[in-house]
């Protein structure tokens, strides 16, 4: 039985000159059982499992990871060669070294170094409220538009409001906000014509937009992306109304309404820069427009000097890219109406076999699932943090429709709903996301407006139809605006309340965030 | 004599699979049996490797059958390892149960098994994790889960234990630090065999690889300054970072060529990095390479460029040091600790800095300041299995109480206020084994997963009462040992020496 001293020297074969130190227990033990702390700007070891946070402090004087071993070795063995002749009997320190043998044991919990990288928390931003609740807003946009389709189908449903009103109206308001959308883009095409010109106006419009529009080579549409968009006009026009829910590619089409109508680069090469980077919300929206700009953002990246050249030869060619934009937009909207009224009657008998309550249901959990996968980002024109559900998102917004169009008794209801599901949830949203980018009192208004839609709706909905409407609707108002208010404070402020358990750990453990300044061949993945 | 036990190393991760892991407990089992102890593997079955096997030094390997779901890592059925496992420790009559890789379900399984059955249990963790995303989060409670109850863990650097006391909460007297090892015979540079003309069991080099042999030292100002990389090519690696990297290096520094050996899916970015710039004569892509043949590949450079991201130890760039390369490494994880600092030269894990870092290096080797002749021998003393083998036997004796709690905890035993470890330690530090003591110690892991854990570990438990009755300790065999070997004299020695000049001192 060797004596156990001996055990621990052979486990530190080379450390000769130093004497095993006497091992105590206020060396190594958690200082949780110390009265007191060595040092309180350290991190001691027990506060790897105790959640109060000592402020951290960079120690100066031992930093065995910032700059390496090599500026604490160093002095230490110049310090080591004056002091080895005398043979001190001072312990060595402590080093994180696997290199030298320490005479420590092999469990032996440094104090002064142990956990001094951790970091907690060091890239959390505190929120404010007001910002808060201006971001908000974008959410309780979305959810007014959902209430808004909800109470238009049950007002169908219960055959309340005539679907032709309500289909009329919305195309009307549609109609609208796309003349609205043309005129900002030719005031823009105008006013700005550079990304500087927008980048202006997006400051001085809006200042909770932290997200400017990249550069806008990045969309510079040209040459290999127009037969796809061809294709997608074409495969837009046949499944876009196909009632198969699941297609995904026929809602992603049918958000390419906006993006379908660029310019035409054969005709008119140069145009396609300056229109084409208004026009691209869709994006976010579409895999295949996305496909596109992979292969783009290649070539566009390495020429770069074709996008900012934007002569009047060029204004007068977008002039004309938008002309033939609206009669695109037209066509395709012609389209989408005729193939939806000849789709209708199949939609009518979609679900006969299915139950009411199921339908309920299901339609309960896809608006649920359009709500939580919807991208509330903002994401402007070719932004690199695409959401990648924000198809599920539509989709399933859609198909919601679909099957709820299936429970309306005839082909006229049916097809108004489907028509005005894809007004508010294919169109509506990029206009809503334009109109934000615009102006920030756009934004607000529009909001507002959603709000007191939302609530007078629902207030009408929930009467039971004899008695007065209106005044209904007008209480149901009041409660709404108390109620997003109150929720949008709420939530702010519980979001705040909530930060003070955010304990986010950093160390040296987690894999280091490489710096690439040349990033050219990962981008487009 | 010192005391000598039946230790059962298990893990997913093993022989015929190449990796870290596996030659780490090749390593270590083959040390320990030299010391006189009995190892045996326990792993998961590989394709056309099953049943029992022995390996060289009398390892003996069972490879158990199991689902494998994702890279060689096992399902994970918390309780459906028992019998099996059982039956094994029971016929090899072991003691201590090790297990490695906290990504291995079966290391999990035995820890909680061996616990369950009263044996004394060692984790080792030789990786990283951060505590963010989802899939973390998950491995970290299942590890909170396995070692809430563990004797104790071995880190294989100090980063390493750090992360490892956080994920599981564990005390950190309980974990040691333990680094990893190379085998300095078989990464000998290229000079030190020729002149030692010791037979190293490598093949000879490849043919194309002759001209590119390095000059004789010391180099000139024009000479060809050869940069290797052997990795594996992903975004964990840092692939990114050297994509980046290796077209200002080539523009810097005329007189340079890389040599990039690995495979893996960022190796289209490297090719087409190549392609762009028109490297092809500079850079030369290996390709995926064996395990014997790195050294044959290093020693046909001087710089070894290390992009990495993450690393809990980082045993290559040990490799390359023994080599003779002189070493350009980011600075993440353990890597600092791993290597002094006149054989490496740290980069922050930056395109620039990179690029700086090697730069330097270069500098230096042209400059002759760096004497990379002697690493191989520095890296000899440094790091040795032997080494690892006697420090992993303190720690055993340390759990199985042959050395006292007071020396391996390293507390003074008069002034013992034990309450902190009377919960968890009974004798002479040792955990005790009662069911009681165990679900405390479970109970502890969360408010919902605590409870779940302790339902787990009371259905363990029912399990190996049924497990005695069904399948009675002495209807199973006992095999017989492998002849033990003695543990080395010199050993002895050199402790009786130590022990003299510490009486000396003092």
């Amino acid at each position: 039985m060797a004596p156990p001293s001996g055990l621990h020297q052979s486990a530190i074969p080379s450390d000769f000159e130093t004497p095993f130190p006497a091992l105590v227990r206020s060396s190594t033990v958690p200082a949780s059982l110390q009265s007191h702390r060595a040092d309180p700007s350290h991190l001691a070891p027990e506060d790897a499992y105790t959640p109060l946070s000592p402020p951290r402090q960079q120690s100066g004087i031992f930093d065995s990871r910032g700059n390496g071993s090599g500026t604490d070795t160093r002095p230490r063995r110049l310090r080591r060669n004056n002091l080895s002749r005398s043979r001190s009997r001072r312990r060595k320190r402590f080093q994180k070294l696997l290199w030298v043998n320490q005479s420590y044991p092999d469990n032996y919990t440094d104090q002064a170094t142990f956990l001094e990288n951790l970091q907690r928390n060091p890239r959390v931003q505190p929120y404010d409220f007001w910002p808060l609740v201006a971001d908000s807003t974008v959410i309780l946009q979305h959810v007014c538009s959902v209430i808004i389709f909800i109470v238009c189908f049950v007002g169908i449903f219960q055959e309340r409001v005539s679907p032709v009103s309500v289909v009329g109206w919305g195309s009307f308001a549609t109609f609208l906000g796309w003349l609205l959308w043309d005129f900002w883009v030719s005031q823009e095409d105008q006013g700005g014509a550079g990304e500087s010109g927008d980048r202006v106006r997006s400051i001085r419009g809006g200042r909770i937009f932290r997200e400017y529009r990249p550069p806008r080579r990045q969309d510079s549409n040209s040459g290999p992306s127009q037969p796809l968009l061809a294709t997608n006009i074409s495969t837009a026009s046949i499944s876009s109304t196909s009632n198969l829910p699941s297609a995904a590619s026929s809602t992603t089409n049918l958000l390419q309404e906006q993006p379908l109508h660029r310019p035409n680069p054969s005709s008119h090469p140069h145009s396609s820069t300056p229109s084409g980077s208004l026009l691209t919300p869709g994006h976010s929206h579409s895999r295949s427009v996305s496909s596109i700009h992979s292969v783009t953002s290649q070539t566009s990246a390495n020429s770069p000097t074709s996008t900012t050249r934007l002569g009047p030869d060029d204004a007068e060619y977008a002039a004309n890219g938008r002309a033939y934009l609206r009669v695109s937009t037209i066509k395709s909207a012609i389209l989408i109406y005729f193939t939806l009224l000849g789709l209708s009657p199949i939609l009518k008998s979609l679900t006969r076999s299915t139950s009411s309550d199921s339908i309920w249901a299901m339609s309960f959990w896809l608006l649920t699932i359009n709500i939580f996968f919807f991208d509330y980002s903002g994401g402007w024109v070719g932004s690199h943090k695409k959401m990648p559900v924000a198809p599920l998102s539509t989709n399933a917004a859609l198909m919601a429709s679909t099957v709820l169009a299936s429970r309306l008794p005839s082909t006229g209801q049916v097809f108004s709903l489907t028509l005005f599901s894809i007004e508010v949830f294919g169109l509506f949203p990029v206009f809503r996301q334009y109109a934000r980018h615009r102006s920030w009192r756009y934004h607000v208004v529009l909001t507002v407006l959603l709000v007191l839609g939302a609530g007078g709706g629902v207030g009408m909905i929930l009467g039971d139809g004899n008695g007065w409407p209106w005044k209904r609707g007008l209480a149901g108002m009041v409660v709404g605006c108390l109620l997003s208010a109150l929720a949008m404070g709420g939530c702010s402020w519980w979001l705040i309340g909530l930060q003070k358990y955010k304990n986010e750990i950093y160390g040296p453990w987690d894999p280091a965030r490489p710096i690439i300044i040349s990033r050219r061949h990962w981008d487009d993945d | 004599m010192a005391p000598t036990y039946n230790i059962a190393m298990i893990s997913d991760f093993f022989y015929p699979q190449p990796g870290g892991v596996e030659s780490h407990i090749y390593q270590l089992s083959t040390k320990l049996i030299d010391r006189g102890h009995k190892v045996i593997v326990i792993t998961h079955a590989y394709e056309g490797r099953t049943g029992v096997r022995y390996l060289t030094n009398g390892l003996k390997v069972y490879h158990v059958p199991f689902l494998v779901i994702f890279r060689s890592a096992t399902f994970p059925t918390v309780f459906s390892f028992f019998p099996i496992f059982r039956n094994i420790i029971i016929r090899e009559r072991i003691n201590i149960v090790h297990g490695h890789a906290s990504l291995s379900n079966f290391c999990h399984e035995a820890i909680l098994h061996a616990r369950t059955m009263g044996l004394r249990t060692v984790f080792t963790d030789h990786s990283l994790f951060g505590f963010a995303d989802a899939a973390s989060i998950l491995t970290n409670k299942l590890l909170k889960f396995t070692l809430s109850d563990v004797d104790h863990v071995i880190c294989v650097s100090h980063t390493c234990k750090e992360n490892t006391v956080l994920r599981a909460s564990l005390d950190p007297l309980m974990v040691s630090v333990i680094p990893n090892a190379v085998v300095a015979e078989n990464f000998k540079p290229l000079t030190h065999t020729s002149s030692s003309g010791s037979n190293h069991t490598f093949s000879s080099p490849p043919q194309h690889s002759q001209p590119h042999f390095p000059p004789a030292r010391p180099l000139g100002p024009h000479d060809i300054v050869t940069i290797v990389v052997i990795s594996r090519l992903f975004y964990n690696k840092g692939t990114d970072l050297l994509t980046a990297a290796i077209p200002r290096i080539l523009e810097n520094h005329p007189n340079t060529r890389f040599i990039i050996a690995g495979d893996g899916p960022k190796a289209i970015d490297l090719e087409q990095m190549i392609e762009q710039n028109v490297l092809q004569d500079r850079v030369e892509m290996l390709g995926p390479i064996r395990h014997e043949e790195v050294r044959d590949v290093m020693v046909r450079g001087h710089i070894y460029l290390h992009p990495s991201l993450t690393e809990a130890f980082g045993t290559v760039i040990v490799e390359a040091a023994s080599c003779g390369l002189y070493v350009v490494c980011t600075q993440v994880g353990g890597i600092p600790e791993v290597l002094p600092n006149h054989m490496t030269v740290f980069a922050k894990p930056e395109e620039d800095d990179l690029v700086a870092a090697t730069g330097r290096a270069i500098a230096a080797l042209r400059a002759n300041k760096v004497r990379t002749e002697n690493f191989h021998e520095q890296v000899k003393k440094m790091y040795s299995w032997t080494n690892v083998a006697i420090r992993t036997e303190r720690v055993y004796n340390g759990i199985s109480g042959a050395i006292s709690e007071a020396e391996f905890y390293g507390y003074d035993e008069n002034t013992t206020t034990n309450t902190w470890s009377a919960a968890t330690r009974g004798r002479s530090g040792v955990q005790s084994f009662a069911l009681i003591d165990r679900l405390k110690r479970y109970y502890g892991c969360g408010i919902w997963a605590g409870k779940l854990f302790c339902l787990c570990v009371i259905v363990d438990y029912l399990l190996f009462l049924l497990l005695e009755l069904w399948f009675p300790r002495d209807k199973i065999d006992i095999c017989s040992d492998w002849p033990r070997k003695k543990p080395q004299l010199t050993n002895g020695k050199g402790e009786k020496k130590k022990k003299e000049k510490e009486e000396y001192i003092l």
